[in-house]
């Protein structure tokens, strides 16, 4: 298909995030690359899945599991018959994150 | 007119931030109306700039306490036309990410 497929996307953040943190722990120092560096995996890995002539802004939280509570939220001004996006979450004991991928239609 | 000022945007989302949020403490039963009036006023000032750009606006609120979090974003775009800005905002009880991605629109 030429569109944006949301479901398949979202099976692919889905499934690196849990290959890619499965029993991580959590750590200041560490964390900060590793958002970076997932935040690039999941980008081309979407790459993979979606149409050409799509741009991708992907972004990732990545925190400390505590006691606190997060809410992330998203609006974007754009065409909705082309553009869409997928997002997925992954948490384990330690830490959790959360996963979003916008594709944007370019003439 | 086909620039992205990043100083602008920065300037236009934290006066949104500081509108929503200001000198409110973290409450768990306004988080979502919080975050959707962010995003929206952001977008709708970003709108007004005028410029021919598809916007991306995100937003995350956090609980303070003491947990760290971190946010990473990768994006396939076109690097001489598209950019992005975040900014961070906290106060005593909450912080506040706000990523604005500007895509530009070829016509």
């Amino acid at each position: 298909g030429c569109k944006f497929d949301a479901g398949q996307v979202q099976q692919v953040l889905e499934g690196a995030l849990a290959s890619t943190l499965g029993t991580m722990v959590y750590s200041p120092q560490g964390s900060a690359p590793l958002a970076q560096s997932l935040a690039e995996l999941l980008r081309s890995q979407a790459k993979e899945v979606v149409p050409p002539r799509y741009k991708l802004v992907c972004h990732v939280l990545l925190g400390q599991q505590g006691q606190q509570s997060l809410l992330v939220a998203s609006r974007a001004l754009w065409d909705p018959e082309s553009d869409s996006f997928a997002s997925a979450t992954f948490s384990n004991t330690s830490l959790f994150a959360v996963a979003t991928v916008h594709g944007v239609y370019f003439e | 007119q086909m620039i992205f000022n990043a100083d602008e945007a920065h300037n236009i989302v934290k006066e949104c931030i500081e509108s929503v949020l200001g000198k409110a403490d973290y409450n768990h039963n306004k988080v979502n109306q919080w975050t959707a009036a962010i995003v929206e006023q952001s977008l709708t000032h970003l709108v007004k700039l005028g410029k021919t750009y598809k916007y991306i606006v995100t937003c995350a609120v956090m609980q303070r306490s003491g947990a760290g979090l971190h946010t990473a974003s990768s994006c396939f775009w076109d690097t001489t036309t598209d950019a992005s800005c975040t900014v961070r905002w906290e106060n005593r009880t909450m912080n506040c990410i706000v990523n604005v991605f500007a895509v530009a629109i070829i016509l």
